[in-house]
């Protein structure tokens, strides 16, 4: 999709604004959306802080940023396009990426489907979070058959957990 | 919450008219697509497509592989009119794949934002059906793709907002009253508060088109794919229930029937129709179906044309570029000669 501001270059940020009630949504090219005044929504987070001892040290930088060793990324590469790198970038900028993943969310963890990958712990605690909120269901229905026997299988995943 | 409760508004078709899930999905073992490498992209589309067509499922040789970069450019247009693909899949289409159902129900797309999108769609309001399938086809691929996932933030995507279930419900609405009585403002605003978006007919970034919307939860960690589903359908009830409302209230008002009215006379007569000008005479006349004013009509007529005289998919059905003016005559064509079966305008509205 091309920039809806200059209708030339890639547009790679979408911007929601609420105006007099009235949702209104525009992708802009990243240069448009630096000139209209909306950043990465990852904020300016962390890296600023770098650049300025970087040019306080004329140069000389206190420390490299940190890269993911996967795929390369900086946080700041991440912070500039929205993007992240690779499924390890999420492990190793876990604590930089939170604040926003917060934002977005508003929850931090996850529940629903797990993949064959995730761990027996999870695995555990997610089939009896199912389970529990089936027996509410079958109690609320009185079909007590069902309840019992869920019971029985909540219990018995509670002693392996 | 179960569906029972809205028994009396069992028939939602006159404002649902599709529904789509979609899961994006990556593999652990290479990075996103924004830091993929055409050669591991090339991987990447070989192993996704092998694991679907090479299946053991019932449902594998029913898929086939297109090869994005080999559609013409009206080809690969239409496949979004379609609601097939998402518009950004075909702005780049260099290492791109897709891998498409026979009757065109899921597309799997490689490389698009995410590595794996699979996407179900369905008519009407089918959220149940549409998410068991689309589950169906994640395990299948889970079986045989390690797909990245972390036990605290769920299914990793590239973009940050996709994180968790990775899940995607959307409803395809047509909502012209509480367009008409101004109140889409509002309610997209308060939407945002509940976790879901309210956006045009081609989602992301787009303008809605004859007042057809699409409805969408937007979080997507820390809530399960069935609450999530349950929070839309709720929140989709009372969405047709307003609009019925404002339905009832507006179909009494003579300006709108006349406007109704006037546009099914152009669809019928007209002979040339640009496709902003056809969308919305559709739209009205949809709303007419819906009002009761065309007891005849099939509301899946109208659904239908609504994709057909999109401007790439025109041209596909017919195989051949077209200028837009040859477009705009064969799109009021294949209006015309959709809306010529007898259609009997019910007898309460001759009365008055």
């Amino acid at each position: 999709m091309l920039c809806q501001s200059c209708g030339k270059r890639q547009a790679t940020t979408h911007i929601k604004t609420i105006l007099n009630g009235e949702l209104k949504e525009y992708d802009l090219c990243p240069e448009c959306a630096e000139k209209m005044g909306y950043g990465s929504f990852f904020g300016n987070m962390g890296f600023d802080l770098d650049k300025l001892f970087g040019s306080f040290m004329g140069g000389f930088s206190a420390k490299p940023a940190k890269r993911c060793q996967c795929c390369g990324s900086s946080f700041e590469d991440i912070a500039k396009s929205g993007k992240v790198g690779c499924a390890n970038c999420y492990d190793t900028f876990y604590e930089e990426l939170l604040p926003s993943i917060q934002r977005i969310h508003g929850r931090t963890s996850h529940t629903g489907k797990l993949a064959h990958s995730a761990g027996t712990q999870v695995k555990i605690k997610n089939e009896l979070a199912k389970l529990k909120s089936e027996l509410e269901r079958a109690i609320k229905a009185q079909e007590f058959e069902k309840a019992a026997e869920l019971r029985d299988q909540i219990k018995e995943l509670e002693r392996n957990e | 919450m179960s569906e029972n409760k809205y028994t009396a508004l069992k028939d939602v078709s006159d404002v649902v008219i599709s529904t789509r899930i979609r899961f994006a999905r990556n593999l652990r073992d290479y990075p996103f697509p924004c830091r993929l490498s055409d050669e591991n992209k090339r991987k990447v589309a070989s192993v996704v497509k092998s694991a679907v067509l090479d299946g053991h499922s019932a449902i594998s040789g029913r898929f086939q592989y297109i090869q994005m970069s080999e559609l013409t450019q009206e080809e690969a247009v239409s496949l979004v009119e379609r609601h097939l693909v998402s518009p950004e899949f075909i702005s780049d289409r260099q290492g791109r794949g897709l891998l498409l159902l026979d009757d065109e129900s899921v597309s799997i797309m490689i490389n698009e934002e995410d590595h794996v999108r699979i996407q179900v769609i369905n008519k009407g309001m089918s959220l149940e059906s549409t998410y068991d399938l689309a589950d169906k086809i994640d395990t299948l691929l889970d079986e045989q793709l390690d797909f990245a996932f972390n036990d605290k933030l769920g299914y990793l995507t590239q973009c940050p907002t996709n994180i968790g279930t990775g899940m995607r419900a959307s409803l395809m609405l047509h909502l012209p009253s509480l367009k008409e009585s101004g109140a889409m403002g509002k309610i997209s605003s308060s939407l945002s508060k509940l976790g879901l978006v309210i956006r045009g007919m081609y989602g992301e970034g787009t303008e809605p088109k004859g007042a057809i919307y699409q409805l969408s939860n937007q979080v997507t960690l820390g809530i399960s794919e069935q609450e999530a589903i349950n929070n839309l359908r709720d929140i989709a009830y009372q969405l047709v229930t307003q609009e019925r409302a404002a339905r009832e209230a507006l179909a009494k008002n003579i300006n709108i029937q006349d406007k109704v009215y006037r546009s099914y006379g152009i669809l019928q007569y007209a002979k040339l129709l640009n496709n902003e000008e056809c969308m919305q005479l559709l739209s009205n006349v949809r709303f007419g179906v819906e009002a009761g004013f065309f007891s005849e009509m099939d509301i899946q007529t109208i659904n239908r044309l609504l994709i057909e005289i999109q401007p790439a998919t025109l041209m596909k059905n017919i195989g051949k570029k077209l200028t837009p003016q040859e477009r705009d005559r064969i799109r009021a064509e294949l209006v015309r000669t959709a809306l010529m079966q007898p259609q009997v305008p019910s007898s309460h509205r001759l009365e008055e």
